[in-house]
């Protein structure tokens, strides 16, 4: 990068290739000792501005998540970058020249034209669309599949007495095949969230598992460690007993006493670190 | 291959894509009828488009007894991806307390993780220098 010509040559290539477009510049801003600042300044910020509530040592939790979701103002450049922007105030942007919402509410069918639904209110609650009392879509998805076979059935029936009648009954078949896809699509969110809930059940197995791994390992390290010691144990007797037996096994014994030494250093390791 | 729900619905598609399929077949194979006395079967010549390619009573007959099994078929497939859409049992109360829950579960279970591989460095260590000191003469 220091290089200019390299830089000019990098420049006249995104102009040509570029699929993308480049990540934008304060991506740099983004390093280890910035974030640590950040974080810093923030907890000065937590600290002077409500003391009251930390003195409370329950609420350090909670405040502690406050404190990361909390936004600082006058910030220094190079740290500005580093809190996310706040999500615009009237819900809508453009890119690309295309208007997004942050809000996506599903259409309702009843906007989609003529379209008649089977279930009234789209199965949803009319307050706060939440469905405690749980709605039961399978069984209306399936008599829905059912009603479609049968209109079917009648539709051809239809057609071999009068084709001039099937018109009526292909709208039918229209609109169950539109309410059929417009349950499925309400019921999105939910699968959305159960997806969550089954990858978060995975992460937690996964951890769990790694867990109890790192300590069965851990154990067997500190029961071979243990195995080794007692096992010094026996040379060192065997060492006092040569040493005792007599002189013509000097060499032997000499070995045992340097084993001997060791075993007390070993031991010392091994005590050290328990205490 | 995607998640259930567009299983289904790929599933229903195909179930409307039968259906046409079923019409057309009907509409193009069918035999050809007199509805009177006078009326007779207009003969097109032979290399000209025909409307209608009549196939044997037999072969239409087991055709169609083929399309309305597909059809049975694509219906109880539709039946079984209904059943097994995933948690049809929790409402969205349940969905968000397990989410919460799980959460919970996750950082005590990230705090633990931590706290083991903490013991392994320390353990680690502790190999080491004994291993070392062994090597010593």
């Amino acid at each position: 990068m220091a290089d200019p010509n390299e830089n000019q040559e990098m420049q006249d290539m995104d102009q040509i290739t570029s699929t993308w477009p480049r990540p934008p510049p304060f991506y740099k801003d983004f390093t280890a000792d910035n974030l640590a600042r950040l974080a810093d300044l923030k907890r000065e910020r937590a600290e002077t501005s409500n003391l009251p509530s930390n003195s409370t040592p329950k609420t350090d939790s909670k405040d502690a998540n406050d404190l990361l979701s909390q936004r600082l103002t006058g910030l220094p450049p190079n740290l500005r970058n580093l809190q996310p922007p706040l999500p615009p105030d009237e819900g809508a942007w453009r890119i690309f020249g295309d208007p997004y919402r942050l809000v996506q509410p599903l259409p309702k069918l009843e906007e989609g034209g003529e379209i008649r639904p089977v279930v009234a209110n789209g199965g949803l609650l009319a307050d706060g669309e939440r469905d405690d009392k749980h709605f039961d879509r399978a069984t209306v998805l399936k008599r829905i599949a059912k009603s479609l076979l049968l209109n079917f059935l009648e539709l051809v029936g239809v057609l071999g007495q009068n084709a001039m009648d099937a018109a009526d009954k292909v709208k039918d078949i229209r609109d169950l095949f539109y309410n059929f896809h417009h349950l499925i699509n309400e019921y999105r969110p939910h699968q959305a969230r159960e997806s969550l809930i089954a990858t978060m059940q995975a992460q937690l197995d996964r951890l769990r598992a790694e867990t109890t791994a790192i300590r069965d390992s851990k154990e067997k390290v500190e029961r071979m460690l243990e195995g080794l010691g007692s096992l010094k144990i026996d040379q060192e007797e065997v060492a006092a007993a040569t040493t005792a037996t007599g002189a013509n096994t000097k060499a032997p014994a000499a070995a045992g006493r340097g084993m001997g030494e060791l075993e007390g250093e070993m031991w010392g390791m091994l005590v050290d670190p328990a205490n | 291959m995607g998640d259930r729900l567009t299983q289904l619905q790929d599933a229903v598609d195909e179930l409307a894509q039968q259906f046409v399929a079923c019409i057309h077949y009907v509409h193009r194979h069918h035999n050809l009828e007199t509805l009177g006395p006078n009326d007779e079967i207009r003969q097109l010549p032979k290399d000209a488009e025909q409307e209608v390619d009549s196939y044997p009573a037999d072969v239409f007959k087991a055709a169609q007894v083929e399309l309305a099994q597909d059809l049975i078929t694509k219906e109880q497939q539709i039946e079984y991806l209904i059943s097994i859409l995933p948690g049809l049992d929790n409402s969205e109360r349940d969905q968000e307390r397990n989410i919460k829950e799980l959460e919970d579960e996750l950082k005590s279970a990230e705090a633990q993780h931590q706290e083991a591989i903490q013991e392994k460095k320390d353990i680690m260590s502790n190999l080491d220098e004994v291993i070392r000191s062994i090597r010593r003469p």
